[in-house]
């Protein structure tokens, strides 16, 4: 069984970060020409630029073939952006699939100049859930900043995905892989971070 | 270890114990060759970026010659600017292994089209590997230079996006401690053999270049690389291509067709291993192809089926098609394909499709932008500006760069009509460019339309500084010698920035450090254009002053509007304080400031004002300058 995972966002918000420490968590779980477990990250772009939309497909199990996760077949999409969180989940969420979205919304050009309305956040959700989606609402930003660096919302991200999912691989091993691929300065506001993704969803 | 493809290629490369690498930036190529630079003391190899493609490709070549391992990488189109060297090298062959890798781009993420670089592999009459995962890229490119030793050719490595920007779990190999000598011999195995004329001439070089197919079939007969996996009683057959292998093996996996569909994985698309195709045929009623791309493949074993007189039914993106022959596969697409190929139908969840066809219409655009200070926004205010006073139906010829997105278009609109260009009305920096194609393509096409007798309006192009060396000096050269009456722009910004920034002769560094950079100034001049001049991209006035002369001038004229990219200038100059403020006062809702196209700036449609985003703003003044009642100044 192949365990899928989209990681939502916008250009610089820490998205392929955060697929990669979560590629690195399965291969220390038993990947490699002797394990049985493969990993692929494949990122999609938008029009390539700053500010663009990026999503990473993870990929998870021993009969991962592509990068790319077929539609319909997301266990797990966490959106770093609200509506980039629609935006991946009306194709890709699977039913009854785990979607967690940051709250706080980056605006596109297109709303700002006024030539387009930017989605609530409550018709995100439903609209998610329409699809049978298990659908949180996370304010992972303030999370961040609480821990100490806007720039730790991925880890917020995994920490409450760690808490709601069935994951791929032990709790460890992906505390240990965020340690690993974060900027050895930032492991302790990470992993802060990650604790307060953690607990702010286990109260749900 | 996690590698992306791009990595994986390069590691392919160390382990290899390459000693020269030269290439030209292009996505999704450039992390091939980022990668050998970063760690290029550490196993000791020559690097550099070079102006394009070619001198790139020569480079590689050059060092080949004389013995070393060497590599160079590119995008697409990257190919087709080498296209004259790569064309000739193979036929004296080359010494040191050398590897050409091609990152193909089906679905033109990143590229001006989708072009399948494979067909020029067998154009050029090379060996032609196409890895299907990240493992299969470090190793082919590691056999690779093996292979063109073997050879004496290069050998190209075909990859596509999807796999030089995906990563997976590579098992690495050991590094090869030895390095290939360095030396020159003229008549090397064959008269004359770096010299095409060289007598006995051409001809009988091509002959030299064509037996050498032989020892490549062969290679690819036995290789690895090409699997076939018979199932017993089967009479329906998939041949999968490099990345389509592996979307066609997880498919079969899930249709659970795995046990009653034969199997050809095709590693080494050119030349196809023959015989193994034969036999594969010859057991099968029916084959369907996969690969990314255009049909390549499939063509060739349409040719081999048909001069073997099979009776077999083949399907791929020709006649009779399963897939598109644009685009690129995806595990969906693939799995749909085999599914009708294998007359199986898959249930569509139809309420779960009208749900989203509902719920689609919520998902906004996110239009690509400028970055917030980027120096283009200002020079395209300013082009707009001026073209703006004269009357006429203008043509802004574009170029390839991060400027190009002065062409992208307006906010997630609909294609406009024709009735929309025959006048001159623009509101939007993403609207100034009429013509993109290629690097370098704007200025010639300009000095075409000037040719012709264009005279419903001026005719300018625009380039940025790494286009400039990289394409544009003979065609400045052209206008000069054929008197040709265009404005030209460079816009400037220190670095090929579309790319992820990599250093050009304009940065003042190459891979090796600081150097002096060069000047634009008086390289134009010394080519002869009497009408030169250069300004600060960020200061308006004096741009609009510049530009404003430039357009009337008589004859050629060239203005280079210097301003660096603001992501650089922050990033080395460690910025992290400063941001533009509009007093909600005085702002008299009049949106100047939006139609400037800065990410930045917000307009409010309740309350009729405008705003600047504190966090994404980085200080460069844009927007005080077009601000018509002086309401945006600096915030505290
Ligand atoms: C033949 C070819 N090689 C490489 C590329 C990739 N590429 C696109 S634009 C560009 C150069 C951009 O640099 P510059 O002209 O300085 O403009 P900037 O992006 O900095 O504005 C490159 C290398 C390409 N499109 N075509």
């Amino acid at each position: 069984m192949t365990y899928n995972l989209i990681i939502a966002g916008i250009g610089g918000q820490g998205s392929i970060l955060a697929s990669r420490i979560v590629a690195d968590a399965a291969i220390q779980a038993g990947s490699g020409v002797d394990g049985d477990l493969k990993v692929r990250v494949g990122e999609t772009f938008g029009a390539a630029m700053r500010g663009g939309s990026v999503a990473s497909h993870v990929r998870i199990g021993p009969d991962v073939g592509g990068p790319l996760v077929p539609k319909n077949a997301a266990q797990a999409i966490l959106a770093l952006e609200p509506l980039e969180g629609l935006r991946i989940g009306i194709p890709y969420l699977a039913p009854s699939g785990l979607a967690i979205l940051n709250t706080s919304e980056v605006m596109p050009i297109d709303v700002k100049v006024g030539a387009a309305s930017y989605p609530k956040l409550e018709t995100i959700k439903a609209a998610l859930e329409s699809l049978e989606g298990r659908v949180y609402l996370l304010d992972a930003t303030s999370l961040a900043l609480e821990a100490g660096n806007a720039k730790t919302v991925s880890a917020v991200m995994l920490g409450a995905w760690a808490n709601l999912a069935e994951l791929p691989f032990a709790l460890e091993q992906l505390k240990e892989a965020l340690q690993g691929r974060v900027p050895p300065k930032t492991v302790s506001t990470n992993m802060k971070a990650f604790q307060l993704g953690f607990e702010a969803v286990a109260s749900d | 270890m996690l590698l992306m493809g791009n990595e994986a290629i390069a590691r392919g490369a160390i382990e290899a114990g390459v000693q020269v690498v030269a290439s030209y930036p292009g996505t999704p190529s450039s992390e091939i060759t980022e990668s050998l630079i970063e760690q290029a003391d550490e196993f000791g190899y020559y690097t550099q970026w070079s102006t394009n493609e070619k001198v790139a490709f020569e480079i590689a070549a050059g060092a080949s010659l004389v013995g070393a391992r060497s590599i160079t990488s590119m995008k697409n189109a990257g190919l087709n600017v080498a296209m004259d060297t790569f064309m000739t090298i193979p036929y004296g062959g080359c010494k040191g292994g050398f590897v050409v890798a091609v990152a193909d781009d089906p679905d033109a993420h990143y590229s001006s089209t989708e072009q399948d670089t494979r067909v020029l592999a067998a154009y050029a009459e090379i060996l032609c590997m196409e890895p299907g995962d990240q493992q299969e890229a470090k190793d082919m490119t590691k056999e690779a230079f093996e292979l063109s030793e073997r050879f004496e050719l290069p050998v190209m490595l075909r990859s596509v996006s999807r796999i030089s920007h995906a990563s997976g779990d590579v098992v690495l190999g050991d590094v090869e401690q030895g390095r290939n000598k360095i030396g020159f011999n003229k008549h090397y195995k064959v008269p004359y053999r770096w010299n095409v004329y060289g007598p006995p001439g051409a001809r009988s070089k091509h002959e030299w270049l064509h037996r050498q197919l032989v020892d490549m079939k062969a290679y690819s007969e036995q290789s690895g690389f090409n699997e076939i996996r018979m199932v017993e009683g089967a009479r329906t057959g998939i041949i999968g291509v490099g990345l389509g292998a592996s979307y066609a093996q997880e498919a079969m996996q899930e249709l659970e067709m795995h046990e009653s569909i034969s199997f050809l994985k095709v590693g080494i698309p050119f030349p196809l291993p023959e015989e193994k195709i034969l036999a594969f045929l010859k057991a099968l009623d029916r084959v369907a192809i996969i690969e990314e791309g255009d049909p390549v493949v499939e063509n060739m074993i349409r040719v081999i089926a048909q001069c073997h007189g099979l009776d077999v039914e083949i399907v791929g993106k020709n006649a009779g098609r399963m897939f598109n022959p644009w685009g690129e596969l995806n595990p969906d697409i693939v799995r749909k394909g085999i599914a009708d190929f294998m007359r199986l139908s898959i249930a569509e969840d139809e309420a779960r499709n009208a749900i989203k066809a509902d719920i689609k219409e919520l998902v906004t655009t996110r239009s690509s932008a400028l970055c917030p200070g980027c120096s283009h926004l200002g020079t395209y205010w300013v082009v707009q500006k001026i073209l703006k006073k004269i009357p006429g139906v203008h043509i802004v010829n574009g170029d390839i760069g991060c400027y190009e997105q002065g062409g992208y278009g307006e906010g997630g609109r609909k294609p406009a009509s024709d009735e929309v260009s025959k006048k001159y009305k623009r509101s939007s920096p993403y609207e100034t460019l009429d013509t993109i194609h290629i690097m370098g393509s704007g200025i010639g096409l300009a000095q075409g339309q000037v040719a012709a007798g264009y005279e419903d309006g001026k005719v300018l192009a625009v380039c940025g500084e790494s286009t400039f060396f990289h394409a544009i000096l003979p065609a400045i050269v052209n206008a000069v010698y054929n008197e040709s009456d265009i404005t030209f722009l460079i816009l400037d910004n220190s670095w090929t920035a579309m790319t992820g920034h990599q250093p050009n002769p304009r940065t003042g560094m190459n891979t090796r450090g600081a150097i002096k950079p060069a000047d634009i100034f008086d390289i134009v001049k010394s080519m002869g254009v009497k009408h030169v001049s250069r300004g600060n991209a960020f200061n308006l006035q004096e741009a609009e002053e510049l530009l404003a002369e430039a357009v009337e001038a008589e004859g050629l004229s060239v203005l280079i509007l210097e301003g660096e990219c603001q992501l650089q200038n922050v990033r080395r100059n460690k910025i992290t304080e400063g941001f533009m403020q509009v007093n909600q006062d005085t702002c008299n809702g009049c949106r100047t400031c939006v139609t400037l196209g800065c990410p930045s700036i917000k307009f409010d449609a309740v309350t009729k004002k405008a705003s600047i985003d504190p966090i994404t703003c980085c200080d460069c003044g844009l927007c005080t300058q077009v601000c018509p009642v002086q309401s945006i100044s600096k915030g505290m």
